[in-house]
């Protein structure tokens, strides 16, 4: 496969999600789903890697430190919202505390819908984000 | 006196959800415990008190992606408790039987990620594609694998048809559980990295009111489910596995013990299941007034308090099972070693999304605030 000559390494970052999005992402690793297929790598710290992955809203006082995490990425670098909370708020965009949505603290290349979305289709994201690094 | 201060999160390997901890050390001994919390605080309380209580549900079980059945099932028990309904007895079953395999999915998501920080990668693994047979009920009878909006007030949305599909989902995860729970209990390794590691003993776990778990795992018998037996739990016999030391060891294997209780509670609620009917509604009063519901959830005692007026929720007090363990922290890593952090961290389950409270840090200062000086000085 032509996209496999990259293996892009993916970290998440939880910006004040409930859980549900980042339980998705993690069952991406797992053996249903191995997104190592795709020459994908997890890795621990986003210093090492290529694509970011926020879950959550972004409340005030993760979107500081979601910013500088980003920051620190090296480039290029990409990233994914995952959720309906990460692309608009979802059911918490009323709340007091709220600071998104994710685009408005850092740009985003893709954007994966649902509460929470099927890891099938986090991987969709992956996948499409690798098309975009051609 | 402490030599170093550690910064420990919010980003950190080992633990996924953010907060902060600032671990005073001396040495590699931690001789303190500062946690910074408010990453994830969505302000949940306060976004209830607009819904109306149809809405709400939905709200309520978004409050944390791991247990949500149980604060999903927490609302509809305080809001069936202010319309004095019970649902009929076939949806308290199938309400028993999806709050079971909720436990099951989150003790062995939890156990996976124990195994996950002492570097057992090979069982995370394992226990991981276990948890898959479960999501698959959940998806195949509520449509989606998280947060399955079961519940309505008085019924559940959906009937489930074949039993021997759960029957048959259910047991295929029993033979790997069984061998990687004889796995974690011989091996030294586990055994090194577990016992004596943050330990509280009975006295400790009744002042500070432990919940769930952690306080079974030092001899406590908290079970709500056997203490004010809820939907169907009266009529279902079970165990609750207690253990005596106190420390993460114990946390695991009572954990580990729970799922084979689970396993036996979903047998029964199979079994004797009534074929009637699953109303459509049977709500014939809206609630009014204030009500409460608590229940077991995989984490422990789950509490929500609700004050409902002409069908709109006007005050909502959530107590979910991590906000009453995380106190305990403290005591349980004072004298450990800076290595068994992540472990302890691990071993109470915490669910850093349901207990989230708020604290507003200003540059270096942080006030912490009671709910009327937070009205008065940043929602006016
Ligand atoms: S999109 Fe849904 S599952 Fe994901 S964090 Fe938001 S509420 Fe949770």
């Amino acid at each position: 496969m032509a996209l496999m000559k990259k293996s892009p390494w993916v970290a998440v970052y939880n910006a004040s999600s409930c859980n549900g999005c980042d339980l998705e992402v993690l069952a991406m690793l797992t053996p249903r789903y191995d997104i190592e297929r795709f020459g994908c790598l997890w890795r621990d710290s986003p210093r090492h890697a290529d694509i970011l992955l926020v879950t959550g809203i972004g409340t005030k006082q993760s979107a500081k430190r979601l910013k500088r995490i980003y920051d620190q990425m090296a480039s290029p670098k990409y990233v994914i919202a995952v959720g309906s909370c990460a692309i608009s708020g979802g059911v918490f965009k009323e709340g007091h505390n709220f600071a998104g949505p994710i685009d408005k603290i850092i740009p985003v290349d893709a954007y994966v819908p649902g509460c929470p979305p099927r890891p099938e289709s986090i991987i969709l994201g992956v996948v499409k984000v690798l098309e975009k690094m051609k | 006196m402490s030599d170093y201060l550690v910064p420990f999160g919010p980003q950190h390997p080992a633990i996924k959800e953010p907060i902060s901890l600032r671990l005073k050390l001396s040495g590699s001994t931690v001789e303190g415990v500062d946690a910074q919390l408010g990453y994830i605080h969505r302000g949940v309380e306060k976004i209830f008190e607009r819904e109306n209580i149809n809405n709400a549900l939905y709200l309520a079980e978004r409050i944390c992606g791991i247990c949500s059945y149980a604060h999903a099932s927490a609302y509809t028990r305080a809001m069936e408790s202010m319309m004095h309904i019970r649902a009929p007895p076939r949806v308290q079953y199938l309400r028993t039987m999806f709050a079971e395999l909720e436990r099951l999915h989150s003790h062995l998501l939890w156990a996976g990620f124990m195994c996950h920080e002492i570097g057992f990668e090979t069982l995370f693994q394992l226990f991981w594609r276990e948890r898959e047979q479960i999501l698959d009920v959940f998806e195949r009878y509520t449509g989606n694998r998280v947060h399955h909006s079961y519940n309505k007030l008085g019924t559940v949305r959906y009937d489930i048809e074949d039993e021997d599909y759960i029957r048959e989902q259910v047991h295929s995860i029993l033979p790997t559980v069984k061998s990687l729970r004889s796995e974690i209990k011989g091996n030294g390794v586990v055994a090194a990295r577990f016992k004596k590691v943050g330990p509280v003993t009975h006295k400790q776990a009744i002042e500070y009111c432990l919940v769930g778990p952690p306080a079974r795992a030092c001899g406590v018998k908290n079970d709500i489910r056997k203490l004010d037996p809820y939907e169907a739990y009266g009529k279902t016999k079970f165990k609750q596995p207690i253990y005596k030391s106190g420390d993460s060891y114990a946390r695991t294997m009572v954990r580990l013990d729970e799922i084979f209780e689970s396993v036996k509670i979903i047998d029964q609620c199979l079994r004797d299941m009534p074929a009637t009917k699953v109303p459509k509604h049977s709500l014939k009063a809206l609630p009014q007034g204030e009500g409460y519901g608590r229940v077991e959830a995989p984490r422990g005692e789950n509490f929500h308090y609700y004050i409902v007026k002409d069908s709109k929720i006007t005050r909502a007090k959530i107590r979910p099972p991590t906000l009453a363990v995380f106190p305990a922290l403290e005591t349980m890593m004072l004298g450990a070693h800076v290595g068994d952090v992540p472990v302890i961290v691990a071993s109470i389950d915490p669910c850093i999304g349901c207990m989230e409270r708020i604290t507003v840090t200003k540059g270096r200062r942080t006030e912490t605030l009671t709910e009327q000086e937070f009205r008065r000085k940043y929602c006016g």
